[in-house]
């Protein structure tokens, strides 16, 4: 995915706008656009592997808005994940490159990456059904969701600043 | 009974689950393969303007939307009654060829490709586009980036956006190009012939060169008999954007050719109480249960099945290619499964080719662009191949153009019989007696459906959240006595 590049922070929010509660990163990515006009550049894309690349490319910070199906929280909770964690994790997936395999394949080939990449996602239920709108609890955790991002988005624009 | 289950089922990426059972000889009784359903597409469009489809069906899925967009906008040309002008034709079908070149690129060495280049035995932690750069060096990964890149432009400049595209409307299409953007498309286009070639050049010398994977290609339990569907031109060619459906029986023969309305008259589905996905097959043969031959309606809409329902390629390097691969594999048609990743880089090059005689057409930066639907809607069905398959639109609109009625049959829904088939010989060719059931096992039976290029949720990205895994072998009473995670 090809985007216009003004700034050198990104937020990206991944998900459907006719996913139901996958829409959440979109939605956050939003409202963040709104609190940080200017000093941003908000992408809101459904796109997966080699597409994240090519958006993430060239930035040197970057918020990751999504939504996660773990089941090991109920809905609406949200987790923040680090880069780290999903070092020994490997995507299975008959179509797409994971996240993983991303960070890999960037570092492999020296492509310019972000050195900052904060990642906060909502838990949902897994969503299965074409449908515009948030159900109850996400909804309900969608202000919170904004509030988090938005703290983590401050600490990666002071942390450009002071370096 | 025993019970192995592939479950790679991670957040949203609509992936199946393998089951395969065992009986107390240890030897397979079945296998069952199951998809989470995407539920109320229909529900959602109905009551909605149909000129809204080709922006709508782009959102179902992440992976092809611009085979939506184009199924969808031909739909509608079609609910309209009206013909476009060759020039959005051509604009049209130069971005469907560009987006087949990506995608199909993406297949081979990202998602399929690893398999062979790095081997079906090798850990799973290798075998992905990091494993195949290892293998063959770090100039191919720059290859596929620059390649994407391209693609990706190219695709911007026509649909006006590179993931949701918008041009395409009812009576063609809202943007032409000028002639400096023809220009480098026409320089982009030179690149995707040569990659192609390239890629030829790379699967013969990894694959081919290698009598195990030649060996393996051509096995039996990675054989299937069955009938071949494909879009093809008036001189029965490959074709991705327009033309006729062919089916050609298991020998090779013709089936029937026939036009995207008559859709209903050759394709039936079949239900199974165990998925709640849709099983089509061919109405005049009928359902004979999970079995190849002549006498069942299963069919395969595959790159594979694509070729063989053809005479030939549109375009001569391709043509060139297609040749030599029925040469090798004893003649035509092909039921060898693994056969369909060469198959998919041929229509990589075809495709590149035939983008390039587009961007060359004097007619390309035509500015007749769109004819005005000026006729009252009724209904309209269109067809497209998908990298994955054949793919079907079908609205029915009041006279206000307000949708009444919508159903899709997208590519892989298609491929889910013989899928289930190929998973089902592959396990049984696999597991014997005595097996050991190791991580190399259950790869290879995999690979039997990753060169469909399954892609069943329609869904859209993927982070975090991946599962490892998990292999359960269980006992008659249900007990696990063996456990594999990768």
């Amino acid at each position: 995915m090809m985007i216009d590049q003004k700034n050198t922070t990104l937020v990206l929010g991944l998900g459907n706008d006719i996913l139901g509660d996958d829409a959440i990163g979109l939605l956050a990515a939003r409202e963040i656009k709104n609190k940080f006009p200017d000093k941003v550049d908000v992408v809101e894309a459904a796109v997966s592997g080699f597409e994240i690349m090519e958006i993430l490319e060239g930035y040197e910070s970057v918020l990751l808005l999504d939504a996660v199906v773990t089941k090991l929280h109920p809905p609406g909770s949200i987790l923040e994940l680090s880069k780290e964690q999903f070092e020994n994790v490997v995507a299975i997936s008959p179509h797409y490159m994971g996240l993983p395999d991303v960070f890999r394949y960037a570092e492999k080939m020296k492509i310019p990456f972000p050195k900052q990449i904060r990642i906060i996602a909502m838990e949902i239920e897994p969503p299965y059904e074409i449908i515009e709108g948030l159900s109850e609890p996400v909804q309900k955790s969608l202000p919170k969701f904004i509030e988090k991002g938005s703290s983590i988005l401050s600490e990666l624009l002071h942390n450009n600043s002071t370096k | 009974m025993k019970q192995i289950k592939i479950d790679p089922i991670t957040r949203l990426e609509g992936h199946g689950k393998i089951d395969i059972f065992l009986n107390d000889d240890g030897e397979v009784a079945n296998t069952y393969f199951q998809i989470p359903e995407l539920r109320g597409f229909e529900q959602f469009c109905v009551g909605r303007p149909v000129e809204e489809m080709p922006r709508i069906t782009t959102r179902i899925c992440g992976v092809c939307p611009e085979a939506h967009h184009m199924a969808s906008a031909k739909a509608c040309d079609a609910v309209f009654h009206v013909e476009i002008p060759p020039t959005a034709k051509k604009l049209r079908e130069l971005l469907y060829n560009v987006f087949f070149a990506g995608d199909h690129t993406t297949h081979f060495y990202a998602l399929g490709g690893p398999d062979f280049v790095v081997g079906p035995d090798a850990p799973k932690a290798q075998r992905n586009i990091l494993g195949v750069i290892a293998k063959v060096g770090l100039e191919v990964g720059g290859k596929v980036i620059e390649m994407r890149k391209r693609t990706q432009e190219v695709i911007k400049t026509l649909g006006g956006k590179n993931t949701h595209q918008v041009t395409s409307l009812p009576g063609g299409v809202s943007k032409g190009i000028t002639e400096e953007e023809r220009k480098q498309i026409e320089e982009h286009c030179k690149w995707f012939v040569d990659f192609g070639k390239f890629t030829i050049q790379v699967f013969n010398d990894i694959v081919l060169k290698n009598q195990a994977y030649v060996d393996l290609i051509l096995s039996d339990m990675f054989s299937m008999k069955i009938y071949s569907m494909g879009l093809v031109d008036e001189k029965n060619r490959v074709s991705f954007y327009d033309g006729k459906v062919r089916v050609v029986d298991p020998d090779g023969k013709e089936f029937v050719k026939y036009s995207p309305n008559e859709y209903l008259d050759v394709v039936s589905e079949h239900v199974e109480p165990w998925t709640y996905l849709k099983f089509p097959f061919l109405k005049k043969v009928g359902w004979k249960g999970f079995v190849e031959g002549k006498d069942s309606g299963i069919y395969r809409a595959t790159p594979l099945s694509r070729l063989n329902a053809a005479d030939g390629m549109p375009t001569p390097a391709a043509q060139e290619e297609y040749d030599r691969m029925y040469k090798t594999l004893g003649g035509k048609p092909v039921h060898a499964t693994l056969a369909t990743h060469w198959a998919r880089i041929i229509e990589l090059l075809s495709a590149a080719e035939m983008a390039l005689d587009l961007v060359r057409d004097p007619e390309i930066t035509g500015t007749n662009i769109r004819t005005i639907p000026t006729a009252t809607p009724t209904e309209g069905v269109s067809i497209v191949e998908a990298p994955r398959g054949t793919l079907t639109h079908h609205y029915i609109t009041d006279e206000r153009g307000i949708l009444k009625k919508v159903n899709l049959i997208v590519g892989t829904t298609n491929n889910y019989a013989p899928i289930s088939l190929s998973i089902n010989k592959a396990a049984r060719g696999l597991i014997k007696k005595g097996t050991v059931v190791t991580d190399g096992i259950l790869n290879t039976v995999e690979m039997a459906f990753r060169a469909y290029d399954p892609c069943f949720g329609c869904a859209t990205h993927t982070l975090p959240g991946q599962m490892p895994l998990v292999v359960n072998i269980r006992n008659k009473d249900g007990e696990i006595i063996q456990e594999i995670k990768r």
